[in-house]
């Protein structure tokens, strides 16, 4: 099995550049996902990976060789489009051998290998049909079905179920993990679904105007994230963010907003002598308390809006003049909520970032 | 009746509503009322001994009579049989030209060379026919036409090639070709921009040949617009370019040159039997009529594309 690896690679399109110097080493059989906003740079990636777009600079190797300027189909990956990429006057069963044919493959060992990947992916029936007769998860089915055939050493995935509805994306990335499990090759997915990205992958690579932010196993980037991008990218809904002082007291650390104040843990980075140094409070929805704690002081707010999930609800309101949004149990029944004066901040789950750089306080990462 | 009052309130709604997409259909209405439909009330000269003095209501009917006398007549005959192999050979030879020019341009990489080649191939079809005649007729001229002048070069006497009938017909489809080739490709390099760019880039990835993209997605995907415009070409195969004949035939090339709507043009408005000509043309547009039909028939029941 076969990793890739991006050694600062750089992409320009003309004298404008899009993707800076970016160094990433996918081990053999880790699913990696790339997630971040649009015109972020990942898709560049992934094509240049593909061999779609060439590199304007860096080194690229897959499998550990070198293949800056290996033409696509030498380079032995399988690509997933969006669009799914299906040719419309083939039937599924030609769809998925069409790679096979153009590399001149025996017939046998073409039926051989499209019924066994059809039994897979449960496509058996449908190798008569044409793709437009086809859903949506089917199409996408047979785009897999036509990377998989090929045995590639990687598998490029460019956003691959952001054209299929909320129900059937939910369905097909389950598949996509149990396939992943199963073939154990070596992928890239590509996504701006945070959820995709949480949910897929062995490790997250964010990224944002053509850098990467923070690679990550999806709990390290949950629980560690090393500035407020990725902090208020990954987790939905974002992480909420209060514009705070350091106010220091008998050497211990507060901050302070507003009429409030909040005791923050010991800081390496801060050390004691930071009074008045401008920070920014990372506090995930989840996190906050609608319940008294001995602990913390209650912070009054107005609610603005309640969205019912079911067995959680989504509280909106401002804090600061910024959107504040909390999670919290609805216990079957939002009366509760409704009525709701202050909320709590659960103590030790507040993240705290530099406010001039973004970057986190005491990250082990930015040490 | 309440079924009617409902459909007219209906219509009257919707046309108020849209009024003006029906605004715009106007004048296409227009035309067609005035030079498509008006005309077909004087069709019914085609079955009456017309005479302009009386009129169409007063000439007399004489039923399938100029219909005998056209298929008993050995010109009108061979103005059939030219006019289905000139335009047989132009579809056989013209039809797949602007396809193969198309599928050139669209392999073309460098963007000014693309543009600059498109834009010479176009050109010849802004040229009026008239002209296109002059350029044919000096090009081909015996004694100073650039085609003799070369063949002098190698040693071959010059041909009077305008007033050979063998050479008529590839000197006019030939023609054709050059001047409609270019133009006719634009549609099929719509259909060609409208392939869908990761087609391309899923084969480039599986390792298909430029060659082999071309056969295997770039002609199959482009096969529909092929087949309409199969169809279309299909149902105009009478009407062969009637001013460029005209202007290109003389009396010693009509045994492979005249053709219906020349023979048309000749008895009628040449020889003022205006009944004959019509029962000529009436003769032109019903095979034109069963063509189509029947082109789109097929080509519905064994593609799914069809014109309507």
């Amino acid at each position: 099995m076969s990793g890739v690896k991006l050694e600062k690679i750089v992409k320009c399109y003309g004298d404008i550049e899009v993707v800076h110097g970016i160094d990433l080493e996918v081990a053999p059989q880790e699913f990696v996902v790339l997630v971040g906003p649009s015109g972020c740079g990942k898709s560049t990636t992934l094509r240049m990976v593909a061999g779609l777009e060439e590199i304007t600079t860096g080194d690229l190797t897959i499998d550990g060789r070198h293949v800056n300027h290996v033409a696509p189909k030498d380079r032995d990956v399988a690509m997933v489009f969006q669009n799914y990429a299906l040719y419309p006057h083939l039937n599924v069963g030609e769809n998925m051998a069409f790679g096979l044919r153009i590399r001149k493959e025996s017939k046998e060992n073409i039926e051989k290998q499209v019924s066994e990947v059809a039994e897979i992916l449960g496509l058996t029936e449908y190798l008569e049909r044409c793709p437009a007769d086809l859903s949506g998860g089917q199409r996408q089915r047979v785009a897999m079905g036509r990377a998989i055939v090929r045995h590639p050493k990687v598998f490029l995935f460019d956003e691959p179920l952001s054209n299929l509805d909320a129900k059937l994306r939910t369905q097909m990335r389950a598949e996509i993990k149990r396939l992943h499990k199963r073939l154990g090759v070596t992928s890239i997915y590509v996504t701006h679904d945070q959820v995709e990205a949480m949910t897929l992958a062995d490790r997250i690579v964010v990224m944002c105007d053509g850098r990467i932010e923070q690679v990550g196993t999806p709990m390290q980037l949950f629980n560690h994230p090393n500035n407020i991008f990725v902090a208020s990218f990954i987790g939905s809904p974002p992480m909420n963010q209060i514009e705070a002082e350091i106010d220091v007291q008998d050497g211990k650390l507060f901050a302070k907003f507003g009429e409030h104040s909040l005791r923050l843990s010991d800081s390496k980075e801060l050390g004691t002598d930071c009074q008045g140094h401008k920070v920014v409070l990372g506090i995930r929805p989840e996190h906050i308390m609608t319940e008294a704690d001995a602990e913390s002081s209650p912070i009054p707010f107005d609610i603005d809006l309640i969205e019912t999930l079911g067995s959680e609800a989504l509280i909106h309101s401002e804090f600061m003049g910024k959107p504040f949004v909390v999670k919290a149990e609805t216990h079957g029944d939002i009366k509760h909520l409704e009525e709701l004066k202050a909320f709590h901040f659960k103590p030790g789950m507040i993240k705290v970032f530099d406010a001039e750089t973004g970057n986190a306080i005491d990250h082990p990462d930015n040490a | 009746m309440n079924d009617f009052q409902n459909k007219v309130g209906w219509f009257y709604r919707h046309v108020k509503r849209e009024w003006q997409i029906y605004l715009m259909l106007v004048p296409t209405v227009l035309w067609f009322i005035l030079f498509l439909y008006k005309p077909m009330y004087g069709l019914q000269i085609a079955f009456k001994d017309y005479s302009i003095f009386r009129g169409i209501e007063a000439s007399p009917w004489v039923g399938l009579e100029h219909f005998y006398t056209l298929f008993s007549s050995d010109q009108f005959i061979r103005a059939i049989w030219n006019t289905l192999i000139i335009s047989l050979l132009s579809l056989v030879f013209g039809f797949p030209v602007p396809i193969i020019l198309a599928l050139m341009f669209n392999e073309i990489l460098n963007q000014k060379f693309k543009k600059a080649a498109q834009t010479i191939v176009y050109l010849p079809h802004f040229i009026s026919t008239v002209i296109i005649a002059g350029i044919v007729i000096t090009a081909f001229s015996p004694s100073s036409g650039i085609v003799n002048l070369l063949l002098s070069k190698i040693g071959i006497d010059p041909i009077y090639f305008l007033t050979k009938p063998e050479w008529f017909r590839p000197i006019f489809i030939g023609s054709g070709i050059w001047q409609e080739a270019g133009f006719s490709s634009i549609v099929f390099l719509a259909a060609m921009a409208g392939v869908n760019p990761s087609l391309y880039e899923s084969a480039v990835v599986d390792g298909a040949s430029r060659w082999q993209m071309m056969w295997k997605i770039t002609i199959p995907c482009i096969l529909p617009t092929i087949l309409i415009m199969l169809i279309i070409k299909i149902g105009n195969l009478l009407e062969v370019g009637f001013e460029l004949i005209i202007l290109l035939y003389q009396p010693a090339t009509y045994e492979t040159a005249d053709v219906i709507s020349t023979y048309i043009y000749r008895q009628g408005l040449v020889g003022a039997q205006y009944d004959l000509a019509a029962a000529a043309g009436l003769f032109n547009a019903v095979v034109a009529f069963i063509l189509v039909m029947t082109a789109n028939t097929i080509s519905r029941r064994y593609s799914r594309t069809s014109l309507w």
